[in-house]
């Protein structure tokens, strides 16, 4: 989020896809969406092409819709890691 | 009645603050973007030095044409079991490649950057790494950069 943050500040729109919204959250995020997915599969469940692209797609389309800092945006997708 | 009974008491807990908002304003429709990825999961070229796993402020670049099997993740703030499955659920490459080519985001940027997240020298981060990246970003002309972390 540190690095997050430094992007945004020279002017590149950034967005975080979090598995822990409240800790993107606290950290001053200025965009993320949050699919219900444990850390470390945060872009989806490996191997589900499907659900890897559906949330990229709606990660980039939130880059536009989000008109305000700090919002966190929860994507309809998830994935309950078997390990 | 006055809460306040002492003056300069203040709780002993620690309580985190939230630093201030920053926002970029997005000028231009998805279609005409470079995106480049930018993640804190420890993903690397198999080639390139591995992060230290008990903290490490350093930052890697990965081609934007990098394959699957040349890629690893050295992070020990995480499971790294699904991603070592599949390094797209962490570090979509091949789906953001797939975007670019169906002209959903217009291309995918030279190069992605990365770190290890969870640890290491805050201030280092905020001082050196953070600006270092952004700057590779703004010289490579990035118009938006995904993240994963956290």
């Amino acid at each position: 989020m540190i690095v997050q943050r430094a992007i945004e500040s020279v002017g590149i729109p950034t967005i975080i896809i979090a598995a822990l919204p409240p800790v993107v959250r606290q950290q001053g995020t200025p965009r993320a969406v949050a699919p219900r997915v444990p850390m470390g599969a945060n872009a989806g469940e490996p191997h589900n092409v499907e659900m890897q692209t559906g949330i990229l797609k709606d990660t980039l389309e939130q880059l536009e819709e989000i008109d305000q800092p700090g919002k966190i945006v929860e994507l309809p997708y998830e994935y309950i890691a078997q390990i | 009645m006055s809460l306040k009974k002492i003056d300069g008491l203040q709780s002993e807990i620690f309580v985190p603050i939230t630093p201030k908002p920053v926002f970029a304003k997005v000028t231009k429709p998805l279609n005409e973007m470079t995106v480049a990825i930018v993640t804190a999961a420890g993903v690397h070229l198999k080639t390139d030095t591995p992060f230290n796993l008990a903290g490490d402020t350093s930052y890697r670049a990965v081609p934007g044409t990098a394959k699957d099997e040349e890629l690893m993740v050295s992070h020990g703030g995480y499971d790294n079991t699904d991603v070592n499955r599949d390094i797209n659920s962490m570090f979509p490459i091949d789906r953001l490649r797939e975007l670019a080519d169906e002209g959903f985001i217009k291309a995918v940027a030279p190069s992605m950057y990365t770190c290890m997240g969870g640890g290491g020298d805050v201030k280092v981060f905020t001082e050196k790494t953070g600006p270092e990246i952004a700057q590779k970003l703004l010289d490579e002309k990035v118009d938006a950069v995904v993240m994963t972390a956290g």
